[in-house]
């Protein structure tokens, strides 16, 4: 997949609002595979919702959004299934992982489907990130943080040609911020795939080729 | 697949399943015994070996007046009635055209009497036996009893006169005093009891010996028959009792019995498996409402599982697998219990048949892998539609 268009899209419930001024809603704007976009906005614009229609969760807005130039509101569940499998993957915002697995198995329930990553840099990920010692630990006796790092591991163990990231480092310090934004540049690179990151403020230290401001 | 069944096995309500799981079984126990019995039994009354003797009948002229002669059947009246759609086959009856005189010794006593021979064509007698054949220069005649005398001999006779009940082993054991004279012979012959017929009231002996013995002791004249065997193959249809009443013929069969017969055992086994199918039907919506109630207990976990790329229907694997193994363990162990049930009913069945009958489920297997393709089907299906609609985009 070589680009996402939006076309004259808006959420439903913005739809008759008239004093939207969004790089983004209500316009035409491409995303391109191999850029990085930084889509800044302040709470309650839209930001997850977008998100949410470009990963085919949600469908309740006005417009079209096209891969590729082909409408997305034709998709069945399993084409949607295969996009998430090989072509976008997503860092959540509220992560969506499984609090009664251990935070290895959280990743592997996702790379035993995609089979892209062996053990080895799974562990070598976590080393990286300062969790190695929680491979077995459940999620759910994990911090925010901690969580927010293994949801990362878990988004990169999929080919994609777009990665999202909702919010990637609201709960980390500046030094795993910084880790983090070293392994998803180096892996979106060695993808060629796009990065779309989304902040209300605080955001990874990147050199955008785009800011959008929702 | 081992880490989605870890996250989904979570609120699986072993209560429900236990639940579902003896109510299916009884229900699926209860229906496969019902169409195994009825599948066992129907032969029995319909079949060849058939039972009530459902498909012969046995007709005669009645007796209008008292004289010298019974009413007969003449050439012409036997050929109309083969020539009638409804009558498969016809015997005659031969009657002994001599003077039989048989006898016992009974408590050191000889007890005789006047007696008679029939004979029917052998394909008409529901009685097998390896004696059962006669060549003129033998000494011993084989005989068959209606099995109505025995009983009401045991039955009647030797309970109001206090004398000891006998079986039918021990009747094919005692010899029989025969004689037999005329056309100036006399001699004498043993009788053996071969077996019992349900079918014919007579004292049956190989139409062989009759044919033989008629010409011997009796210069045998052509008889007409008294008395002919029909086989029918409705005896209740219409143009049966229509043609008879015609003609003033009388059918001393009771032909509608068989067909009560079948009719009663359709009634009980459609209460049978009535009943199975209520349970069976019950624990399919305990079964649905659980899975219902686990799924919207798992929700999240399910949507979460397929928004991270997992198919809908490798997510709908463990509970299908689930269910799978419930109905088919259901269906092994009802086929057992059905097994082991046709084993001590076939028993009892082969001594009413007088013959050894095979006992192989084969009815209620097929009917049991039917009902679980259904089930399971219809479990498949409403995960699957419970699974689809979660993992829809809003």
């Amino acid at each position: 997949m070589n680009n996402i268009t939006l076309s004259n899209v808006v959420p439903e419930i913005f739809a008759s609002r008239e004093d939207l001024h969004s790089d983004i809603w209500h316009t035409e704007v491409t995303l391109e595979r191999g850029k990085r976009y930084l889509i800044e906005a302040a709470s309650g614009t839209g930001k997850s919702s977008l998100c949410s229609y470009l990963y085919g969760q949600r469908g309740d807005y006005r417009g079209d959004i096209l891969f590729d130039g082909e409408n997305v509101a034709s998709y069945s569940t399993n084409t949607w299934c295969d996009i998430r499998q090989r072509h976008i993957s997503i860092l959540f915002q509220d992560l969506k992982l499984f609090g009664e697995l251990t935070a290895l198995e959280n990743v592997r329930i996702k790379n035993d489907i995609t089979h892209t990553k062996d053990l080895k840099s799974i562990v070598d990920w976590f080393e990286e990130l300062g969790i190695g010692d929680k491979l077995h630990s459940r999620i759910d006796r994990m911090s925010y943080g901690q969580q927010q790092r293994v949801a990362l591991i878990r988004a990169l163990c999929q080919p994609y040609s777009f990665i999202l990231l909702d919010e990637p480092i609201s709960h980390l310090d500046d030094k795993n911020s910084d880790i983090m934004r070293d392994i998803i540049l180096r892996e979106a690179a060695a993808q060629g795939a796009a990065v779309i990151a989304t902040s209300i403020g605080k955001h990874m230290n990147i050199d955008y080729d785009k800011c959008l401001r929702l | 697949m081992r880490l989605i069944w870890k996250l989904l096995r979570k609120h699986i309500s072993v209560f429900e399943l236990a639940v579902f799981f003896v109510a299916n079984l009884i229900g699926m126990a209860v229906i496969l015994a019902g169409v195994q019995i009825y599948s066992d039994i129907k032969p029995m009354l319909t079949g060849e070996k058939s039972l009530i003797g459902n498909e012969y009948m046995i007709v005669t002229r009645p007796v209008e007046r008292v004289g010298i002669g019974a009413p007969t059947f003449s050439a012409e009246d036997i050929a109309d009635l083969e020539d009638q759609d409804f009558v498969v086959n016809l015997g005659l009856f031969a009657a002994s055209q001599f003077e039989v005189d048989g006898s016992i010794m009974f408590n050191g006593r000889r007890l005789s009497t006047m007696m008679f021979f029939e004979a029917v064509p052998d394909s008409f007698i529901d009685v097998t036996s390896k004696d059962w054949h006669f060549e003129a220069g033998d000494k011993s005649i084989p005989i068959i009893l209606p099995r109505n005398y025995l009983n009401l001999y045991n039955f009647g006779f030797s309970q109001t006169q206090k004398l000891p009940q006998i079986t039918e082993d021990m009747i094919k054991r005692v010899e029989l005093g025969i004689r037999l004279s005329g056309n100036g012979h006399r001699d004498d012959y043993v009788g053996r009891v071969v077996g019992f017929s349900d079918r014919l009231n007579t004292i049956l002996v190989p139409m062989d010996f009759i044919t033989w013995a008629n010409s011997y002791y009796a210069e045998a004249k052509a008889d007409r028959p008294t008395r002919l065997i029909l086989e029918v193959a409705n005896p209740g249809a219409p143009e049966v009792t229509n043609y008879l009443a015609e003609h003033g013929y009388a059918a001393e069969d009771r032909p509608a019995e068989s067909s009560k017969a079948l009719f009663l055992l359709k009634v009980c086994v459609a209460v049978i498996v009535g009943i199975g199918a209520i349970f069976s039907l019950l624990s399919m919506i305990i079964l649905t409402l659980s899975i219902y109630l686990l799924l919207q207990k798992n929700i999240t976990k399910l949507e979460n599982l397929v928004l991270i790329g997992h198919k809908p229907s490798r997510v709908a694997m463990p509970y299908n697998l689930m269910t799978l193994i419930l109905n088919l363990s259901i269906l092994v162990i009802s086929l057992a219990v059905v097994y082991i049930a046709q084993g001590k009913y076939m028993g009892y069945l082969s001594d009413i048949a007088g013959h050894s009958l095979s006992a192989t489920p084969t009815a209620a297997v097929i009917v049991g892998i039917l009902l679980t393709l259904v089930i399971v089907a219809f479990n498949f299906l409403i995960i699957y539609r419970k699974i689809r609609e979660i993992s829809k985009k809003r």
